[in-house]
């Protein structure tokens, strides 16, 4: 590509891109399109660290060759089974290196790749087939090959299912089913025939061409699903590279679903532009372990990860020393007062930093070393709100912590803090590629290059989310102050109209709650009815251990959720939570919810959010109970 | 119901640093066979330990019939009428059956009231009576075991924490020696904590049922209610979830529901 024929271009760290952003076309070292830049990553960087994946208890690497080249046997094994341009690949497998492969692979040859949360159920595996109408299902191993056989039948148009891990499944025969090492095989086959296949494919491609689909959850109605471009994901990069400075030497951990935009987005998108190495944690369970052996650069999180990290610290705190409590309390004075003149913007006075350096040798540099945050850079926080006072905890101890604001719709991006312009408590301020407003409603509405191209054979929910002028209807209520930061109050649909006609935003009042160690989770009810009422899900860990620590007898989660000095002890927290709050918008009662629900539960959101309609309708009972 | 004989109360026991029992509250009632179950490693054993006085937990309570015996020693615990068969049976291998039970009445003085435990348990355990002198590491497993029990009926208690009974034992002989254990219970009102794996003998045996994982209590209820819980078929009973393959390996996450 000729220089010359490109508009302004700008270098940020490295990588060179528009120097306007939100510009068509977008730029990202000259290339147009996602497959393009992942072409020229792995041309350039060769035998390199891509990928780290942990084997048998051993890190073991894996290069942009092999991604290349695995790729490449992907797409085109995929083209010889019937793959055509525009159709659509489903992938049911937890976070590894062939996530990425086969992402890059299928968009490569034209597909559109969609993902499957591995803790849905056979009956939402084939909704999700069906209506996404994909040709090939990538499952990772027996327990997800199992789903696709209960609805077998039911999902007539996939041609062929690709089993990743063989365990278990030696004996499998079945005309539909075949093991990655046999795809590889016929991708290789594939390249001896026509070697400049893949790299004619890979061309094809033009900026505006779906690249995904992302299914929303979405709290009402079916999931939808949400078509990114290869535009649109340039776009998020664009915009991560300017507010969220990534280098060549970074390590991140991936552990969140790759289903999700946001891992998506930050874990195999944002790597491409930025030539850093991803480490895939072994489990969602083994995510502490995992980020202390990798001690990330930047590491993205959702709110309820951070907080458990948080609440670990807290309960070893309890257990230490009196010595060493008392180190912890003076280093985290220590911390506060010099992260009180950093989150304000103001330059930090000699005397605090010097007794910050002090207890930062003595204790918080450990502490950091301790939770693998020792290299940590930034941490982020999205997917949902964050308490202020959990990030001035972290800025304390030493980690930049950042929330950003994004939505499947607007590419995992919309509005983000830098470790630079940071205002606790919102979400900060637009990314250079979309443009923000606040309707006379009082909702964020966005537009810009990134904000989807709408949902997938579904043109009336698309119209239902632009206004008629093409700005995204986010749904979330909020304002935006003179330095343009965002904050976000609510979500439209969930207000709550009480029997006396108040508007109330539940979200804000859920977050305080949320910000109890004692409390996973909540949701306020209150919808037509005379005063306001909460569920509540208790934070297993904590509330253990305090009534180990208060001598209060439970045997199961029920029996701890049934004991009244734990049931004394929320609504110590509930009490809390409305004195900062005007009367109408008080708890005047509350219910635990005595299930220890799990990521399998319709209840909860893949990132662990109670779903407020599946809430509402599988607790009923408990609900009427509180209006008796 | 009647008041809880045996109370524990948030015990937590270590070995060294490691937590084993992480805060266990449990009862059982007078006259009642309370089961815990769990997979290796779980703690059960740890727990008996800390009842019967051979580890002292760190934190938490027990009383019995009133009496916080945490921390007292085995002896003490004895004497008042807290007896452990341990796992894997642990009889004296060189002395006879005879010597053996005798030891079991160590704590008594009274010599008729010994001898009238002694016809009790070969009442129960006939073949014991058989084999009195014969040295006791000669008998087969399932007999050891019958002695280990008798023995722990020699000193009169009024709770008997047992151990894993089935250890080793033949379907036939687990039959037998649970059996005589529901005998004892029905006919002599003896109270009985029971750790087992033997998930199936041991609720069936059971009023009442404990699961233990990883040193906590995931689950409680009455024997037959546990029995039923999908959680327990699959993961204690080996009933088998229907699956998409016969050849299905993978088993689904416990919920404890």
């Amino acid at each position: 590509m000729n220089i010359s024929t490109l508009p302004p271009q700008t270098n940020i760290n490295g990588v060179w891109f528009n120097a306007t952003a939100g510009q068509r076309p977008v730029h990202v070292d000259e290339c147009t399109t996602v497959t393009q830049l992942f072409q020229k990553r792995c041309a350039a960087l060769g035998d390199r660290t891509a990928h780290r994946e942990k084997d048998l208890g051993i890190w073991r690497s894996y290069s942009w060759t092999d991604y290349w080249q695995h790729a490449k046997w992907i797409g085109l094994a995929l083209r010889k089974l019937g793959l055509k341009r525009g159709e659509v690949v489903s992938i049911l497998s937890e976070d590894r290196k062939e996530w990425a492969w086969f992402d890059m692979g299928i968009q490569a040859v034209g597909g559109i790749v969609s993902g499957v949360y591995t803790t849905d159920s056979a009956n939402q595996l084939n909704y999700l087939i069906n209506d996404s109408d994909s040709r090939f299902l990538i499952v990772e191993n027996e327990e997800q090959l199992d789903k696709y056989l209960e609805v077998e039948t039911e999902v007539p148009g996939l041609l062929k299912i690709i089993i990743l891990e063989d365990e278990g499944l030696h004996d499998l025969t079945h005309p539909r089913c075949m093991m990655i090492d046999d795809l590889y095989k016929l991708g290789q086959q594939a390249e001896t025939e026509d070697p400049t296949r893949f790299e004619a494919e890979l061309a094809l491609a033009s900026p505006q061409d779906t690249a995904l689909l992302i299914y929303t959850s979405g709290t009402t109605g079916k999931p939808k699903g949400a078509m990114l471009s290869h535009e649109n994901i340039l776009a998020a990069i664009e915009s991560g590279a300017r507010a969220l400075p990534a280098f060549e030497t970074d390590e991140q951990l991936c552990f969140l679903p790759l289903c999700h935009i946001l891992e998506r987005a930050v874990s195999i998108y944002f790597p491409l532009a930025a030539k850093c190495v991803v480490n895939f944690a072994e489990s969602p369970e083994t995510v502490f372990a995992n980020l202390q052996e990798v001690s990330p650069t930047t590491f993205v999180a959702v709110p309820r990860v951070w907080e458990k990290i948080y609440s670990h610290v807290q309960i070893m705190t309890q257990d230490a020393t009196p010595t060493g409590r008392a180190a912890y309390r003076m280093a985290l004075k220590a911390g506060i007062a010099r992260a009180e003149y950093i989150c304000a913007g103001q330059p930090v006075p000699a005397s605090v930093s010097a007794r910050f350096w002090l207890w930062d040798r003595l204790v918080l540099r450990n502490l950091r070393r301790m939770l693998g945050m020792d290299k940590l850079r930034r941490g982020g926080s999205g997917a949902a709100p964050i308490s202020p006072e959990l990030l001035r905890w972290y800025w304390a101890i030493g980690v930049p912590l950042v929330e950003g604001f994004g939505m499947t719709e607007t590419s995992g991006l919309a509005t983000l803090n830098s470790v630079e312009a940071n205002k606790i408590g919102t979400v900060g301020q637009a990314i250079a590629s979309n443009d923000i407003r606040i309707s006379d409603e009082g909702e964020i509405q966005l537009k810009g290059l990134n904000i989807f191209q709408g949902y997938w054979r579904n043109n009336a929910k698309t119209a239902e989310s632009f206004t008629a002028d093409g700005w995204l209807r986010t749904g979330d209520l909020g304002h935006i102050d003179d330095e343009g930061f965002v904050t976000i109050t609510g979500r439209l649909k969930d207000i709550i109209i009480t029997a006396g006609g108040k508007n109330i935003t539940p979200a804000e009042i859920e977050s305080r709650l949320k910000f109890s160690p004692y409390i996973s989770d909540a949701v306020i009810i209150g919808d037509a009815r005379k005063y306001l009422t909460a569920l509540i899900m208790i934070d297993q860990e904590n509330v253990e251990k305090f009534a180990q620590d208060q001598k209060i007898p439970f045997s199961s989660f029920a029996s701890l959720c049934a004991a009244p000095e734990v049931k004394d002890k929320i609504e110590v927290e509930v009490a809390a939570v409305n004195k900062e709050f005007a009367r109408v918008e008080q708890i005047k009662d509350f219910r635990l919810i005595d299930v220890l629900l799990t990521a399998d539960d319709d209840e909860l959101t893949a990132t662990m959010k109670l779903k407020r309609s599946f809430v509402e309708q599988k607790h009923a009972y408990l609900i009427e109970d509180m209006y008796k | 119901m009647s008041d809880p004989v045996l109370t524990i109360r948030n015990v937590e026991s270590f070995y060294g640093p490691i937590m084993a029992i992480r805060g266990v509250s449990l009862d059982v009632h007078r006259g009642q066979i309370v089961s815990i179950l769990g997979a290796n490693g779980a703690g059960k054993t740890t727990l008996m330990k800390t009842v019967s006085g051979v580890m002292d937990p760190e934190k938490g309570k027990i009383t019995f019939d009133g009496t916080e015996i945490q921390g007292s020693e085995p002896h003490k615990v004895v004497e008042m009428g807290i007896v452990h068969v341990p796992e894997g049976r642990e009889v004296f291998p060189l002395m006879s059956v005879d010597e053996n039970l005798n030891l079991g009445a160590y704590t008594l003085a009274d010599k008729s009231r010994i001898d009238h435990n002694r016809e009790l348990v070969f009442t129960y355990f006939p073949i014991l009576k058989e084999r009195r002198t014969q040295e006791a590491g000669t008998l087969s497993g399932g007999q050891q075991q019958m002695l280990a029990i008798g023995r722990g009926l020699m000193a009169n208690p009024k709770i008997m924490l047992l151990d894993e009974p089935s250890l080793g034992l033949s379907p036939l002989l687990v039959q037998e020696i649970f059996g005589i254990l529901k005998r004892l219970n029905d006919e002599q009102n003896v109270t009985m904590m029971l750790v087992e794996q033997n998930a199936k003998a041991a609720l069936e045996l059971a009023q009442h049922g404990y699961v233990m994982e990883v040193g906590r209590i995931v689950m409680d209820g009455a024997a037959d209610v546990l029995m039923q819980s999908e959680d327990i078929q699959n993961f204690y009973l080996g009933v088998r979830e229907d699956g998409a393959r016969e050849t299905r390996r993978w088993k689904r996450k416990k919920t404890w529901r």
